[in-house]
């Protein structure tokens, strides 16, 4: 046993940390706190693009794609610690990451030509994706999706809608998911698509978050034309996919972990500076220190199995149950957090970002309130414990 | 990274679990309950015969020359199978310190005996004020010539009952020092005059005791380490004991968890089994993610201690973490068996007190958050 990083995998840690003290901000406190307007989104767009130029000039996007599609063709552990670190640091990563695996997806499912047009523009930095799997009546049940893909000569003609599209308003392409046999069982007549955002027939509008952040857009297709060519793997085969790009997105209970690790640690930082009335430091508070020691506990724990899912991965281990169990832990300890980091700050702990008395710039803050999503996104706690069950603990199907 | 376990330990782990599984049936562990002694000597001899005694003392003292990882790996069985028995008492409390902070005559004398089984060992350090601080020690120990004489209560000793030798925190200095300092170890002989035990009944049925010292005459040659710096030695072999019970805690919960799944599969209600309800599935879920967590976090505190990398922010998350989850791990398999783990004749019982007895060990989870936040710099 050794959990430690290859010789090489450490000098990659220290480049990476490198970059990012480079390209972030000294003060930089992550993504989102003052992202409650669209001029702010506007901002932190552009900010999202000048880091991907950078990753891309340094060859860091698509590390370990094949060179031919301008992949470094780098041990998948490096594409880990460079995602951990970049989520730890709270750099802008969402928007790069769907991009990442969506390239993964093509790199599985793609053709020739899919492969050669599309791995190197996104390992360029060229291209921003988003995902296109959620409609109205098709929520954890994916396989109810609605929207219609009909044959039409060397084209498919999509009518219909997806909802809570993250980064869409800024997306070129989406990987999307459409019904193009509504004559056999839900999850055998789908087919995913790779769709230009700019074809005529597309429309769409833009939704406030809770945090005020208008992260999600509703995206309606009106006969938007799709070349043929633009089928991803098989026709009805979009469930294989749609799996695949699941197990794919496995990280995301590390994903929150690793930026919970940064939060702590601000929250901490601030509980050893500041005191309270009696002239004591916060972090002198037994309970204080109990609660923060507490989440430093389950983040390590969250940790440790979130290495051994990246380890798990890197050896072609089944690791669905596994990122199924991360998933609500994550999602779990990340709420906590945020409630304690609140109550840690008291009535200020509710103070608005801008306002001349704000403490952690409003993180707290917006960290309650954006942590709601974390049990949701990408899979429901819910879904994810009925997969652990199923996959990882072999229980009958209910 | 590497994080599987190598052939050695594999077959460590396998020989282990088929051993227990056939040396240590539920009966004899609630026969060991009632117990006196609370161990099968015969099997303790079987064991010290497999090496398991000696596996983590080197090989010059009649040890195996494993390391604590694979000890980890041992213990996990070891909690799996209930198995009742001064094991973390003689090879941690008491082994441990000898090997580390023993002089040549010392680790001579106790350790190739202990290896071969003969010599069972303990640590007497708590005292009535149950708690695992410095301040704590306050039984007395003053000079009388080339001799210590020792007076005082030691409460919640494991195994004294069957220990050949225990190791004695006592006080050498009081009055202004700070409480780390003056406190010196004593070896000591459970049939030394003046030294009576008395078995304490608990929720484990474990073997706690109450142990007296009454002006017990302990000679210089057996001080353990400096005069006066016995605490350096306590605090280490405290988190080696609070790593060395995680990992019994893990073998327990992870028993639990494969008891409950299968019992999911197999008690039919509604026409269907019961672990097909969704309300179930995800208890189910949550107790495999305290659990498959925990083993991680165990694994990389052992594999850091047996690196020589310090890790005593990690050996207080791994034991903060199962404090709680073992003993929720326990809770929610109750809920889900019913009524008929409510009983005496089901073994769910036996995991659910152990795992209060063993939240309590060596440090509960307040215990080891508040190393966590000194380690933090909190
Ligand atoms: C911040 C954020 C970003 C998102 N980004 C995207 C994106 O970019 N692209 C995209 O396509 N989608 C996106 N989504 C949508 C996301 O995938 C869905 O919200 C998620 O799959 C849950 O679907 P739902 O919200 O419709 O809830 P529902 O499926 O309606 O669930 C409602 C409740 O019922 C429970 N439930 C449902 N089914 C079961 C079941 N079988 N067993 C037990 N409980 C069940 C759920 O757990 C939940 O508690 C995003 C969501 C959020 C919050």
């Amino acid at each position: 046993m050794d959990f430690r990083f290859t010789p090489d995998e450490e000098q990659f840690l220290k480049e990476v940390q490198a970059f990012l003290d480079e390209v972030l901000p000294p003060d930089w406190l992550g993504v989102d706190p003052d992202g409650h307007n669209e001029q702010a989104d506007e901002d932190l767009h552009q900010f999202d693009l000048e880091i991907r130029r950078k990753l891309a000039a340094r060859g860091w996007l698509g590390l370990q794609w094949p060179k031919q599609y301008g992949g470094q063709e780098a041990p998948m552990m490096k594409r880990f610690i460079l995602e951990q670190e970049l989520i730890y640091r709270g750099a802008p990563y969402w928007a790069i990451s769907a991009a990442l695996m969506t390239g993964d997806m093509i790199l599985q499912f793609g053709t020739e030509v899919q492969r050669q047009e599309f791995l190197p523009r996104i390992a360029r930095g060229e291209m921003q994706w988003c995902i296109g799997m959620s409609e109205p009546n098709a929520g954890s049940d994916l396989a109810n999706l609605q929207l219609k893909a009909t044959e039409d000569g060397d084209s498919y003609v999509l009518n219909g809608q997806k909802t809570w599209q993250t980064g869409a308003y800024y997306a070129d392409w989406v990987i999307l998911y459409a019904r193009t046999d509504p004559n056999v069982k839900k999850h055998k007549g789908i087919t995913t698509f790779l769709v230009d955002l700019k074809s005529p027939g597309v429309s769409m509008r833009r939704i406030p978050q809770i945090t005020g952040h208008p992260a999600f857009c509703e995206v309606f297709y009106d006969n938007v034309r799709v070349p043929k060519t633009n089928v991803l793997g098989a026709l009805n085969g979009g469930w294989g996919v749609a799996l695949f790009g699941v197990a794919t997105e496995k990280s995301f209970g590390y994903w929150l972990i690793n930026s919970g690790r940064r939060d702590l640690q601000m929250l901490i930082k601030y509980c050893k500076e500041t005191r309270d009335v009696d002239g004591r430091l916060l972090c002198q508070d037994p309970l204080i220190r109990s609660r923060l020691a507490q989440l430093a506990i389950e983040l390590d724990v969250g940790r440790n199995l979130g290495m051994r899912l990246n380890w798990m991965a890197t050896r072609g281990m089944p690791i669905v149950a596994t990122a199924c169990q991360l998933r609500p832990l994550g999602g779990s300890i990340l709420q906590r957090l945020s409630h304690i980091g609140v109550q840690t700050l008291g009535l200020y702990g509710q103070l608005d970002e801008h306002s001349e008395w704000v403490r952690l710039r409003g993180r707290m803050k917006y960290l309650y309130l954006a942590s709601v999503a974390m049990t949701i996104e990408g899979g429901t706690n819910e879904a994810s414990r009925n997969t652990v069950a199923s996959v990882g603990l072999g229980l009958p199907r209910g | 990274m590497d994080l599987s376990l190598t052939e050695e330990q594999e077959m460590l782990w396998k020989s282990a679990r088929d051993f227990l599984a056939s040396k240590v049936p539920k009966t004899l562990v609630r026969q060991m309950e009632e117990d006196e002694r609370g161990y099968v000597p015969e099997l303790w001899k079987e064991m010290a015969e497999l090496g398991w005694v000696g596996l983590p003392f080197p090989e010059q003292y009649g040890g195996g020359g494993f390391n604590f990882l694979d000890l980890v790996i041992l213990l996990e069985e070891m909690g799996r199978a209930c198995l009742p028995g001064p094991f973390i008492s003689t090879v941690i409390l008491g082994g441990m310190p000898v090997l580390e902070f023993g002089t040549e005559e010392q680790k001579k004398a106790i350790l190739p005996k202990l290896c071969k089984g003969e010599l069972i060992m303990t640590m007497a350090l708590t005292e009535p004020s149950a708690k695992y601080e410095a301040k704590a020690v306050q039984l007395e120990a003053h000079h009388d010539g080339d001799d210590y004489v020792l007076s005082g209560t030691k409460l919640f000793v494991n195994d004294a009952n069957v220990a050949d030798k225990m190791i004695v925190a006592g006080r050498t200095a009081k009055g202004h020092h700070p409480p780390e300092e003056g406190v010196t170890l004593f070896l000591i002989d459970r049939t030394a005059p003046g030294v009576s035990v008395h078995l304490l009944k608990t929720i484990a049925g474990d073997k706690q005791c109450e142990v007296t010292f009454d002006k017990v005459k302990v000679s210089r040659d057996d001080v353990l380490g400096r005069v006066g710096h016995g605490w350096e030695i306590v605090k280490k072999v405290m988190e080696l004991a609070a790593l060395a019970k995680s990992a019994e805690m893990q073998g327990g919960a992870q028993q639990v968890l494969e008891m409950t799944i299968q019992y999911g599969k197999d008690r039919v209600q509604f026409d269907r089994p019961i672990g097909s309800f969704q309300a179930i599935q995800h208890y189910m879920a949550d107790m495999s993610i305290d659990v498959d967590s925990a083993r991680v976090s165990l694994h990389k505190a052992a594999w850091m201690l047996s690196e020589g990398i310090p890790c005593r922010k990690e050996i207080s998350v791994i034991k903060g973490w199962l404090s709680e989850a073992y003993r929720r791990v326990t809770a929610q398999s109750h809920q889900i068996h019913a009524a008929i783990a409510f009983t005496k004749d089901h073994d769910l019982e036996l995991y659910f007190r152990r795992a209060k007895a063993a939240e309590l060990y060596f440090g509960d989870a307040d215990f080891h958050r508040e190393i966590v936040a000194q380690e933090l710099g909190m």
